[in-house]
């Protein structure tokens, strides 16, 4: 790919004053939505915030640690590199209909889990989108940004509105009601069944058991498992158990709801937020194939497209490797292939050194 | 971990894959073998090179990665990508001065040699080293080592100004305190050359 | 009617070879409940230690063995796969018989094991006892061998019982016999690290037995010296401290050269001559003529060479000679290995640390398959068959009359000529595909065709297995129990792992019941191969290889346990020979004076080039079993011929080139493989492929007049670039002797 423009790897500035200038941008944001969503607060309900500041602390810390991971430089070059070729202006119709078909594969229907393993891909299937469709109710609702109400007309139609505007109306007795008020309860048992085959898993395969640490990989099962849960525990107190415990069950409910949200940046759940960037890689690969290969200076074969190896040693040098030879090559220019039969020939070469030879005889 | 440690002596492969099959019998990666055994000009030469992680102090494959995605454990092993996180870019495949992360198309994922987690984390050895019918791959004391090698084992490593330092460690004759990496190679040539170390036919050519 | 019923791609399809990538449940991880079972691998002589995963009666994967001195863990390519030889599609699971035009058929066990004796019986009537042969392995357990040595003395009384061992250990057994009196490796394994100098004669020991590796390079470490002779450099050779790289069959020329030289400079040890041998005035006679030139031009090397090798071995203070098939697989195989073993004796360095000598067996059994009787001269306890003394001490163990038990019988290929001569006319194998592993394969073929009967048992159905009227489903090394005698002359416990599948049963009770049917069933009347261990212990009492005092619990005990081990306590023979006391009867050891003589077949004009055969490190043998692993097939798919830039450029071919290899025997097409590490002179096959992929198309049936080895190491032949075969066989996959 010519003509792309290089990209400051290091820029200036504390990385850390930089951040939380996004993170403090990114939390503004998050309030100016919330006030104007709701119409100057009138359909923010009261009761739900704390969930909302949570939110707002949350994405605090969502900004400051995309905005930090941006300031590493491999994450900058592929991040800004990234736009820049989605964006260039004949290619930019192409792309978009390739964003939509990766989008669906990768984000939709996770193709790239299931060939990883069927287990892996069910559980993280479930999870996912027990999550997002819950998040996606809940987050606006907290916000004020989406209220139900009864129709002043009539008792039996239900009416929702977002930021504010009238968009549908529905019976009681038709299909979407239930699933309106239930559609919480459904993410519940999505993210539970996700939970348990992930836990049954990771409980099976000793493979994942010595690898996997608490915090990263139990802790966000036990908190979803947590949240769903006592969500469920709701309903039940509400329908089964005519409102028992209601306040303390949803006292904790909103515990590990807000738990959950303060660990989102910092822990594995920063992942939903840093997976979608891989979609950019696909353009950068495709990118790459249309420009040259760079051919591997040892054995004369294509290794890696130019771009990539271009845009690795500028990564390089940002981060003080220093792989430039003595003999004026650059080691990066060396396919990983050469590089193993390099080190083997070099090591080997030790040993039939008249030094090494005699030192053999010596023990003799 | 135990107070074994990993140690490679390139010169003592034979190159009988070994450590390839048994790659694939480890519980963390099973059915996939991460280990890399090159033949390095089968013409010239029956000379075989084979490569673990090496498991570096300051891994370059995790400072290149766009998605911090490769993590050390508290004891110095590097680990496979994340896989929540890998985005398949194959920085680290380029970058890694040994060779050593592969990328699995089929996963779209980095995948690499992890120490044998599930064995070294509770003092079994790797599979590879345990297999390796030669010694190439050894996981053994100091002390062993010590006691049954001619020279001493050492763990750092030059390329071009780049200085690496890594858990595992490579088996040079006693002066070596550095594997200064240059670039080796083999000519490919038509017809014999004297220098050519491993022709048959010149070690013969006195009788002909 | 041993005719293949249906051409082979349709035989193919119905029983591979195929290939198993995955194990028995998938490629799942270890499980808690997982038993364990502490076992060895079927594989070569080495019989290195592995524990086998058992799952709900399945092998679904392994463990190392690292208690196990003398592997420690360590496993081929081989090992680390065979348990997926476990759970194959291809494994046959109830009996067969063969249908012509059809393939073959399951049948009940009571009607194949019926005609199966009603085949014997008839051609023993009609044509004598001797019509009927019995074939076997090298790679059965002790109590197999004899049982099966047994069986043709006892239940069929023909003196034509030969086994796949004649490929492999007779000629260095022969030597060993000869000039020490016992035929076994001198030393444990052990003593190889300790010896200043090694010297490993046509031994490719990091493909063929690749465990050893470590103990050379251990030796390597401790300053001592490596010398190889090899027409091929190898991964050792070139470590080694001297490689000389030897023209296939001129053997004789380095030895009798070294000692020659050894001679003059003083580098012998005269008071271990006169003490402990006899013969040395005539050897010191015959090698008077090997001067250095006169050796270097058998040798096909340059002088210096062998003097150096001298200079080597010959002040020594310790020193380790091993040798293995490069120097056996010959017409003078027994000849090279004496004049190799010269050596050894002259320097007086064996039986003691560090000092030694051993042959590398190289089948699963190679050593213990070959002292329990299954061999056409011998008796249990390596006893002669010949031999009055040896036949009544025998006869008496059996409960036989003395005189019932047959004569000396033919070694295995004048059994294949009598049977292609129509004198035999019905066999029994097992654990043998000679279609692939004798030389000559399409004169073996012809053989087959012309049985009245062939009874084969087998696993999985061998490329011989095809020819069989009946095939009889027998079982895996870790479907069954027994022992077996490794490469140190150390006996082992192979443990039952898991119950054959379907209706396949352990071979021990075929053969046991085709020896009731026959009316035997008083002396095949066991209930276990502990059983057959027990008389075997007996029957071995007081021959050459005593197993008397070896228990299966004194072996659990021990890691194995060594022979000679004569009563119950004694702690088994690790080291031969200390002290000088050799096997003959004076106590001595023999020098005998050898003379090179030409291979059977010399290159000439129409045949100018020396072909040698051999293993490659992911294959065993005749393949049976590892051509129907996926791993292991991948590592080398297919056949290649080696050969050397300028001889390559001389024939006009380039590396990756088909090639056709003819002799005047057959022919193959195979890939060009072309490499500095072989011989100008010489091109390289190796033989574990069969039909038009089959390296013994070329090689020659001539055979050591001692031994009975074939000469698989040398043979004429020509190569020429040849276009890529379209025929049937040619489109089959890799593993079933198709090409690429």
């Amino acid at each position: 790919m010519d003509g792309l423009k290089p990209i400051n790897l290091s820029p200036r500035g504390s990385d850390t004053a930089h951040s939380l200038a996004w993170g403090l941008i990114a939390a503004a944001a998050l309030i100016v939505g919330i006030v104007v969503g709701s119409r100057g607060l009138k359909d923010f309900d009261p009761a739900l915030i704390s969930y909302a500041g949570a939110t707002v602390f949350s994405a605090f810390g969502l900004g400051y640690r995309y905005a930090m991971w941006l300031r590493r430089p491999p994450t900058r070059l592929y991040w800004f590199r990234g736009w820049q070729i989605f964006l260039i202006p004949k290619r930019l119709p192409g792309n978009i209909a390739r964003l939509v078909r990766i989008f669906w594969n990768n984000v939709v229907l996770q193709r790239f889990i299931e060939r990883r393993s069927k287990t892996r891909w069910t559980a993280h299937w479930f999870l996912a989108w027990g999550c997002l469709i819950a998040a996606a109710v809940t987050f606006p609702l907290s916000f004020g940004w989406i209220r139900f109400e009864t129709a002043a007309d009539n008792q039996q139609i239900y009416r929702a509105f977002v930021f504010g505007i009238h968009v549908a109306s529905f019976p009681l007795d038709s299909i979407m009601a239930p699933l309106a008020f239930n559609i919480l309860d459904i993410c519940a048992v999505m993210v539970l069944i996700g939970v348990f085959v992930a836990m049954w898993r990771r409980g099976r395969d000793r493979g994942a058991m010595s690898v996997q640490q608490f915090s990263n990989d139990l802790l966000p099962l036990v908190l979803l498992f947590a949240i769903s849960v006592t969500g469920l525990f709701l309903t039940a107190s509400t329908h089964l158990m005519r409102g028992l415990y209601y306040v303390f069950l949803s006292q904790l409910h909103a515990v590990t709801v807000i738990f959950t949200l303060l660990y989102l940046p910092f822990g594995k759940f920063f992942h939903i937020f840093q997976r979608p960037a891989q979609l950019g890689i696909d353009f950068y690969k495709r990118a790459g194939e249309e420009g040259g290969q760079a051919q591997c200076i040892r054995c004369g074969q294509p290794f890696a497209t130019q771009l990539q190896i271009g845009d690795l040693k500028a990564v390089q040098s940002a981060l003080c490797i220093q792989y430039a030879m003595r003999d004026g090559t650059h080691y990066q220019d060396v396919c990983p292939a050469c590089r193993r039969k390099n080190l083997a020939l070099t090591q080997d070469a030790l040993w039939r050194t008249p030094e090494a030879e005699l030192q053999r005889f010596d023990r003799f | 971990m135990s107070e074994r440690a990993f140690y490679i002596d390139y010169s003592r492969c034979i190159g009988c894959q070994s450590c390839v099959q048994a790659c694939a019998e480890c519980d963390t990666h099973r059915g996939v073998s991460l280990i890399h055994l090159e033949t390095i000009q089968r013409r010239e030469s029956v000379q075989t090179a084979p490569q673990v992680c090496m498991h570096c102090e300051d891994p370059i494959c995790a400072r290149v990665c766009p998605a911090d995605a490769i993590k050390k454990t508290p004891d110095g092993v590097v680990q496979s990508s994340l896989k929540p996180r890998c985005i398949g870019c194959s920085n680290c495949v380029l970058a890694c001065p040994f060779g050593v992360p592969r990328y699995q198309v089929e996963i779209d994922q980095m995948m690499k040699c992890d120490y044998c987690y599930d064995r070294t984390s509770v003092d079994k050895k790797p599979m590879c080293a345990t297999v390796c019918p030669s010694g190439a791959l050894t996981f053994a004391t100091a002390e062993e080592i010590q006691r049954s090698r001619r020279g001493i084992a050492i763990n750092s490593w030059k390329f071009g100004n780049e200085v690496v330092k890594t858990k595992v460690f490579v088996i040079v004759p006693r002066e070596v305190e550095r594997v200064n990496v240059e670039l080796v190679q083999i000519s490919p040539t038509p017809s014999a050359l004297s220098d050519d170390p491993y022709d048959v036919a010149l070690m013969l050519e006195s009788v002909e | 009617m041993a005719k293949l019923p249906v051409d082979v791609p349709e035989l193919v399809k119905q029983f591979g070879p195929t290939l198993n990538r995955v194990p028995a449940g998938g490629w799942v991880g270890s499980e808690e409940q997982d038993r364990m079972v502490k076992t060895h691998c079927c594989f070569c002589g080495q019989q290195c230690g592995i524990q086998l995963r058992v799952r709900n009666n399945k092998v679904v994967g392994w463990e190392p063995w690292e208690d196990f001195p003398f592997n420690l863990g360590k496993l081929c390519p081989k090992g680390v796969k065979r348990y997926m030889q476990d759970e194959h599609p291809d494994r046959l699971k109830h009996p067969l018989q063969r249908v012509a035009g059809k393939g073959f058929e399951p049948i009940s066990w009571d009607a194949a094991l019926s005609r199966v004796v009603s085949e014997i019986q008839r051609i023993q009537k009609t044509y004598g006892n001797d019509a009927f042969a019995v074939l076997t392995g090298a790679s059965l357990t002790n109590e197999k061998a004899y049982l099966l040595g047994k069986f043709a003395r006892v239940a069929l009384r023909t003196a034509n019982i030969d086994y796949n061992g004649r490929l492999c250990m007779v000629s260095a057994g022969a030597a060993s016999k000869k000039v020490f009196g016992i035929d076994r490796s001198a030393n444990p394994w052990s003593d190889l690290p300790k010896a200043k100098v090694i010297l490993a004669a046509g031994a490719n020991i990091a493909e063929c037995a690749p465990i050893t590796t470590d103990y050379l390079w251990q030796a390597r470490e401790n300053g001592g010296k490596l010398i190889i002779l090899d027409p091929r450099l190898t991964p050792i050779a070139r470590n080694a401290d001297l490689y000389i790289p030897v023209r296939s069959g001129g053997d004789i020329g380095v030895f009798n050269g070294m000692l020659h030289i050894m001679i003059e400079r003083g580098w012998i040890d005269r008071d271990f001559i006169a003490q402990h041998t006899t013969g040395f005035e005539q050897v010191a006679e015959a090698v008077k003529k090997y001067t250095p030139e006169y050796s270097a031009r058998i040798a096909g090397v340059p002088a210096e060479m062998i003097v150096r090798a001298a200079e080597m071995w010959g002040p020594a203070p310790t020193s380790f000679l091993l040798h293995s098939r490069g120097i056996e697989h010959h017409s003078k195989g027994v000849d090279n290995c004496i004049a190799a073993i010269n050596l050894v004796v002259a320097s007086g360095r064996i039986g003691r640390e560090g000092c030694g000598y051993a042959m590398i067996t190289g089948q699963g059994n190679g050593q213990g398959a070959r002292e329990q009787g299954q061999k056409c001269d011998q008796l249990p306890g390596a006893r002669d068959i010949e031999n009055p003394e040896h036949r009544k001490y025998i006869a008496g163990v059996w409960g036989v009359p003395e005189e019932s038990i047959p004569g000396k019988g033919l070694s295995a290929v004048p059994l294949m000529e009598a049977i292609h001569d129509g004198k035999i006319k019905g066999l029994l194998s097992i654990c043998f595909n000679p279609t692939v592993s004798l030389p000559d394969a399409n004169y073996v073929r012809a053989a087959l065709e012309k049985l009245e009967f062939y009874v084969n048992i087998e696993f999985f159905l061998s490329e011989t297995a095809q020819y069989a009227d009946v095939v009889l489903a027998g079982s895996l090394m870790e479907e069954d129990e027994g022992t077996t005698t490794s490469v140190e002359g150390r006996v082992i416990h192979h443990r039952k792992v898991v119950s054959p599948p379907g209706e396949a049963r352990e071979d021990w009770k075929i053969v046991c019941d085709i020896a009731r049917r026959l009316g035997h069933g008083d002396k095949f009347n066991y209930s276990s191969p502990h059983d057959i261990f027990e008389e075997l212990r007996v029957a071995s009492k007081g021959g050459v290889s005593d197993y008397y005092g070896i228990t299966w619990e004194a072996i659990d005990n021990n890691y194995g346990m060594f022979w000679p081990c004569p009563e119950i306590g004694h702690p088994g023979t690790p080291r031969l020979y200390e002290g000088g006391k050799f096997g003959h009867p004076d106590g001595k050891a023999h020098f005998l004076p050898i003379e090179w003589r030409p291979s059977a077949e010399m290159p000439d004009d129409e045949y100018p080039i020396i072909l040698t055969t051999g293993r490659v490190v992911s294959q065993f043998l005749s393949g049976t079993q590892t051509r129907r692993i996926g791993g292991l097939m991948d590592q080398y798919p297919q056949p290649l011929c080696e050969m050397h830039p300028r001889l390559a450029e001389k024939v006009g071919v380039k590396d990756g080139d088909f090639v056709k290899v003819e002799s005047r025997r057959g022919s193959v097409v195979v890939h060009a493989q072309v490499v500095k590490t072989i011989r100008p002179d010489t091109v390289f096959i190796p033989y574990h492929w069969p039909l038009d992929r089959s390296a013994n198309n070329l090689t020659i049936r001539a055979i050591d007049p001692v031994s009975n080895i074939p000469e698989f190491k040398i043979c004429a032949v020509r190569v020429s670039k040849t276009e890529q075969p379209t025929d049937p066989i040619a489109k089959l996959e890799v593993q079933a002797g198709g090409i690429r």
